[in-house]
């Protein structure tokens, strides 16, 4: 049976629970994305709060706190087959416990360690790359990261800026981390045009830009380095670079 | 903010760029390829990377480069005529907020020259300090620069609001310091260094008993050392570093190349390039000191003071041990593993904790992405050598030259 899913991570945490209690899962899929198969039969799985805690939960217990970080890591990648291989993992993990990640390079393991270092490095490197504008006393940074990490971001931002308050545009989902006193939501469908800054905030920037450029030094030019360091796709967000 | 900013933050932060004397960063230039911990990553969160490839996290700039002594390696020194410039302590304050704010930078570095005096230098650096702490409320990451005879108790109210600060030892031995930086007397150093270590011992025994204690730079200090302007060996330098983390416990010990600024009888040729190679195995090599359990004197022989510029010391060392060699991967300890060239503290790990589950085998180190490309001359896997050489230091290096030959020939032909 081909199980799908709406998408979210409890919608997935639910369809690995019917494979376990209702019937074997032959895939898991997001609905929308899903292509009819002519071998399997498919059903829809509606998102289930407390069958997806008892999965999480387990994963937690049973496996480690590091399977399941790795778990919803995954979750957030692009990775076209990611759900499928969240599955794969599971069965295996479930059997071997504890142990489980020891096994660092197993074929059920090695994709799943591989993923989530991809998403915790984007994670890691957006940290640093994010740039945010001040408009009306909000501060604003709009990006279009490779995979789903805003939940990633908005703890670490919270606390950078506590006392202020911020938007985390993602132009490619349309989705905002939206935070003021104390607290952060995310928010989906959201579009967001281009704004215009103020003159403080473009005396800022040049600043800015002025120090970033002054500090190279040119006799140790090395652009390859600084490319794979800035890929190119995140330039286009990145104050010193427009 | 008004537009002159621009000018002066032009003159103040260019001297920062060359990691020399008061203006250095105290930042690595490049990520270390020894090991796996502790690379630009555990030092914070790199924001940008200039053209050059270097990360940036903090705003490193000079308060002043209006600077009253005349220390013979670097370019602000008062007989030089260059243009001069002071950030006022709000500047400071407020271009360090703002570029936070954006989440350009994770902090700031501020370093300077010697203004009128240590003691008018000192005040000014603290005021920036307090307005950055009690006006702004900012609590991100400040390192700043300790000037040498300044007043104890303003160096203490600067140690409570700073996260690091750094006095420069600047030189080896004393005997170069009065040669090239007459001014500063090794008494003026040392004291202040011990000033904070002591306070920093005292704020941690505090907090053992009173959980408000105040702080004091909780991120420790560190120190820098001028590489190349003065003749000294490496096993001098690295004999000097060591003793600065015993006695004064320091976080860090910095290198920087010298570049040439001047001529002068007691100074390198003017055309000398700066020695940035050495400067990196310097710093290689107190990676191991530091991380690696080596000591500095495994590194050097009675007939060798200084590092091997062609390969890292941790090769050097394997090669100059070579009776110590090979290495079976399913039997050595964690330390030992550590003593193989390529082989990081994250491989090591891996390794120890594959182990327990079956025998590697070499196709599972290629998957654990153990770089073998070193490492592979130095173990055994099953017992079974995969170098393909044997185990003989002149062989291992006449082999690892063709391979960059070839590497360079490839590059060529495409
Ligand atoms: S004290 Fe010496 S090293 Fe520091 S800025 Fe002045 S001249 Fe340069």
């Amino acid at each position: 049976m081909d199980y799908l899913y709406d998408g979210t991570f409890e919608g997935l945490m639910t369809c690995i629970y019917y494979h376990y209690k209702k019937g074997k899962a032959t895939g898991i899929y997001v609905i929308s994305n899903y292509q009819q198969s002519i071998v399997y039969q498919s059903e829809i799985v509606e998102t289930d709060i407390l069958k997806a805690e008892i999965v999480s939960d387990a994963i937690n217990r049973l496996i480690s706190k590091e399977a399941y970080v790795h778990v919803y890591y995954c979750y957030l990648s692009n990775d076209a087959e990611k759900e499928n291989l969240i599955l794969d993992f599971l069965i295996f993990a479930f059997k071997y416990g504890r142990n489980t990640m020891n096994f660092y390079t197993h074929e059920k393991v090695l994709p799943i360690n591989e993923i989530y270092k991809r998403v915790a490095r984007e994670e890691h490197r957006v940290l640093g790359i994010l740039r945010f504008s001040e408009i009306g006393g909000i501060l604003y940074a709009k990006y279009s990261p490779d995979n789903d990490i805003s939940i990633l971001l908005a703890d670490h931002f919270a606390d950078r800026y506590k006392h202020e308050k911020f938007i985390i545009y993602d132009e490619k989902r349309k989705k905002v981390v939206v935070y003021a006193n104390n607290n952060w939501e995310i928010k989906e469908n959201i579009n967001i045009d281009d704004i215009e800054f103020s003159i403080k905030e473009t005396m800022i920037q040049k600043l800015w830009k002025q120090y970033f450029t002054d500090l190279a030094i040119k006799e140790r030019k090395n652009i390859n380095l600084q490319f794979q360091f800035v890929p190119s796709r995140y330039r286009k967000n990145m104050t010193e670079f427009k | 903010m008004d537009d002159n900013l621009f000018e002066k933050l032009r003159i103040l932060s260019d001297a920062a760029k060359y990691d020399v004397s008061c203006v250095s960063s105290g930042v690595e230039r490049k990520n270390n390829t020894v090991g796996g911990i502790g690379n630009a990553s555990a030092a914070g969160i790199c924001h940008a990377w200039s053209s050059d490839g270097r990360c940036i996290s903090l705003l490193k700039i000079l308060l002043t480069n209006d600077c009253i002594y005349d220390c013979k390696y670097c370019l602000n020194r008062v007989t030089n005529p260059i243009e001069r410039a002071t950030f006022t302590p709000e500047e400071v304050a407020e271009l360090t907020i703002q570029f936070y704010r954006r989440n350009y930078i994770e902090g700031l570095f501020l370093s300077s020259a010697v203004e009128k005096s240590p003691d008018y230098t000192m005040e000014n650096i603290y005021r920036a300090l307090e307005l950055l702490r009690y006006k702004y409320n900012f609590w991100g990451y400040v390192h700043v620069k300790v000037i040498p005879g300044a007043n104890a108790l303003l160096i203490q109210k600067t140690g409570m609001l700073a996260d690091r600060v750094s006095v420069n030892i600047e030189l080896p031995t004393r005997e170069s310091l009065s040669i090239l930086a007459p001014q500063k007397k090794v008494e003026n150093i040392l004291k202040p260094m011990s000033l904070i270590h002591n306070e920093i011992s005292r704020a941690i025994e505090d907090k053992n008993h009173f959980s408000n204690a105040p702080r004091f730079v909780p991120g420790g200090q560190s120190t820098q050392m001028i590489i190349g302007a003065t003749p000294d060996s490496d096993k001098t330098i690295l004999n000097v570093s060591q003793n600065l983390y015993d006695k004064f416990r320091m976080k860090r010990v910095f290198f920087s190349a010298y570049i040439p600024v001047m001529s002068s009888p007691n100074l390198p040729a003017v055309s000398t390039m700066p020695p940035l190679l050495r400067e990196h195995r310097l710093y290689q090599a107190d990676w191991l000191m530091r991380y690696y359990y080596f000591n500095s004197s495994e590194l050097f022989t009675e007939i060798e003071p200084n590092l091997d510029l062609e390969f890292d010391p941790k090769m050097m060392y394997a090669l100059r041990n070579i009776d110590r060699f090979p290495i079976e991967i399913n039997k050595a300890s964690y330390e030992e593993l550590l003593r193989i060239p390529g082989l990081g503290v994250t491989s090591a790990q891996r390794i120890i904790r594959e182990r327990k589950n079956a025998q590697i085998s070499y196709d599972s180190l290629k998957k654990m992405r153990t770089v073998l490309k070193r490492a592979k001359y130095f173990i055994t896997v099953k017992g079974k050598y995969y170098g393909n050489t044997k185990l003989d230091p002149d062989e291992i290096k006449a082999e690892i030259r063709m391979k960059e030959i070839q590497k360079q020939i490839s590059i060529f032909e495409i």
